[in-house]
């Protein structure tokens, strides 16, 4: 096997996402039935339906009255931010793991996918971009294929860098050129091997490189740019560091302002501080390592 | 006591001269650090933005989140203390990029002119600073020497 099999070999150990993550997925995009449809999901699991009203009543909030039900907790909070909770606590134990040669704590790694997703909600919020809850989870897993690729890194982490410095080329493609494949190519490959959408896996395979992309896909476009902000803004950063680039392109099909670009990244800042204090009261102490950096 | 770490957007000020001011992952952000050597008193920011104007609301919340309202503050909160300004020793990280950022979009550049013309404006010179290129930092900062170090991939440095 050479590396790139070996790498590839990999894909089938990493943890399967809870089915209910594609359930959550499909039902966010039937829009009319969407609350209801999400309530009915969630409280078949009675560990995740515990999480959401923790969340929902979590200090932070603040309510002075508990929201005793799924219904009124989704009532209040709405469906988008109740789909937010819940397929982030889904999916916070797959990511909450370490990329061992990108030298990253599960913490790190976790704290720059969820940045990612919030800065992703926020641009499409402020650009006004329909979305189906796809978009927040494509940004959340963007990365995954680090926590894959993570130790075959180290031992090619002096030629990756010694490739970079040489052409002037992004972290990933000098990936791809010492191991044969890239964090962004595993991290697609992993979400085709769980049937998602095929825009989930695109956003995963292009983040870095969405010019690269035959069609004009927004969902891209915005998990690339909410990708390359959170890292130019150190949050969540590896070995790997700044050396990626920012498509200008994707920027000019967004048709993306400066001043939206910093509204959303101040945004940003606030809603990571409030869903990191939510996760840190609403998931079991043993679950919830501190976040650090 | 002792390490007191200072998150994106926060301001922290110390006269406890075992306290080391610290602060993480700096990459388009700027970190400054402001140290009266006479009375020993340090503060250092690490702020993410260069205008209020884009949030007048969340800069009332949070002024460390800009230049514009945090550097000011930081130097408010220092002479409260009892800084004096013409005292003040002031060092600066951060303010970085991506690969080929140049102009577009180029938040860490952002930073660092407001922060010069705020400074500038406030007869405040910089006396040492480390800013730019594709690098992530972390700055350091001892309140009893008033040393500050500046940590990256490349090593670490005295500033």
């Amino acid at each position: 096997m050479n590396k790139k099999e070996q790498i590839v070999s990999k894909i089938s150990s990493f943890p399967t996402l809870p089915v209910m993550t594609h359930r959550l997925i499909k039902a966010l995009n039937d829009p009319e039935n969407a609350a209801t449809e999400i309530v009915r999901i969630i409280k078949f699991d009675p560990a995740l339906t515990a999480n959401v009203l923790k969340a929902a009543n979590s200090s932070y909030l603040g309510f002075r009255r508990p929201a005793n039900s799924l219904s009124e907790a989704t009532f209040r909070l709405g469906t988008k931010w109740i789909f937010q909770i819940a397929v982030s606590s889904l999916i916070y134990s797959n990511l909450n793991r370490p990329a061992a040669g990108y030298d990253m704590s599960g913490e790190e790694l976790w704290r720059h996918s969820l940045a990612t997703a919030l800065m992703a909600e926020s641009l499409s919020s402020l650009l006004k971009i329909r979305d189906s809850g796809l978009i927040y989870t494509a940004a959340l897993l963007h990365d995954m294929g680090k926590i894959v690729i993570g130790e075959f890194i180290a031992d090619s982490f002096k030629d990756i860098q010694r490739i970079i410095n040489e052409k002037n080329i992004s972290f990933e493609l000098a990936e791809e050129e010492v191991l044969g494949v890239s964090h962004t190519e595993i991290g697609a490959l992993l979400a085709e091997s769980w049937h998602f959408p095929s825009v989930i896996a695109d956003c995963i395979r292009w983040h870095h490189n969405p010019d690269l992309y035959p069609q004009n896909e927004p969902a891209l476009d915005i998990v690339h740019i909410a990708d390359a902000t959170c890292l130019m803004e150190g949050i969540g950063l590896g070995r790997d560091d700044l050396q990626y680039r920012l498509s200008e392109k994707a920027v000019t099909r967004l048709n993306l302002s400066n001043n939206v670009l910093e509204a959303a990244i101040s945004q940003t800042l606030l809603n990571l501080e409030d869903v990191e204090n939510l996760f840190r009261e609403a998931l079991p102490a043993a679950n919830v390592r501190e976040v650090k950096k | 006591m002792g390490l007191q770490v200072v998150g994106i957007s926060e301001i922290k000020i110390s006269y406890s001269l075992d306290d080391i001011l610290i602060t993480y992952s700096l990459g388009s952000c700027i970190g400054v650090t402001a140290y009266d050597p006479v009375i020993r008193v340090g503060g250092m920011i690490h702020y993410m933005l260069p205008l209020s104007q884009i949030s007048p609301e969340k800069a009332a919340g949070k002024p460390g989140m800009f230049a514009d309202t945090g550097v000011p503050e930081l130097f408010r909160e220092m002479l409260a203390c009892g800084a004096a300004k013409e005292r003040l020793i002031v060092k600066v990280a951060g303010g970085a990029q991506l690969m080929d950022q140049n102009k577009f979009f180029n938040i860490g550049e952002r930073n660092f002119l407001i922060l010069r013309k705020i400074l500038w404006k406030n007869n405040i010179l910089i006396k040492a600073s480390d800013v730019g290129g594709v690098i992530s930092r972390t700055l350091r900062f001892e309140l009893e020497t008033g040393k500050v170090t500046v940590k990256s991939v490349k090593g670490e440095v005295e500033l």
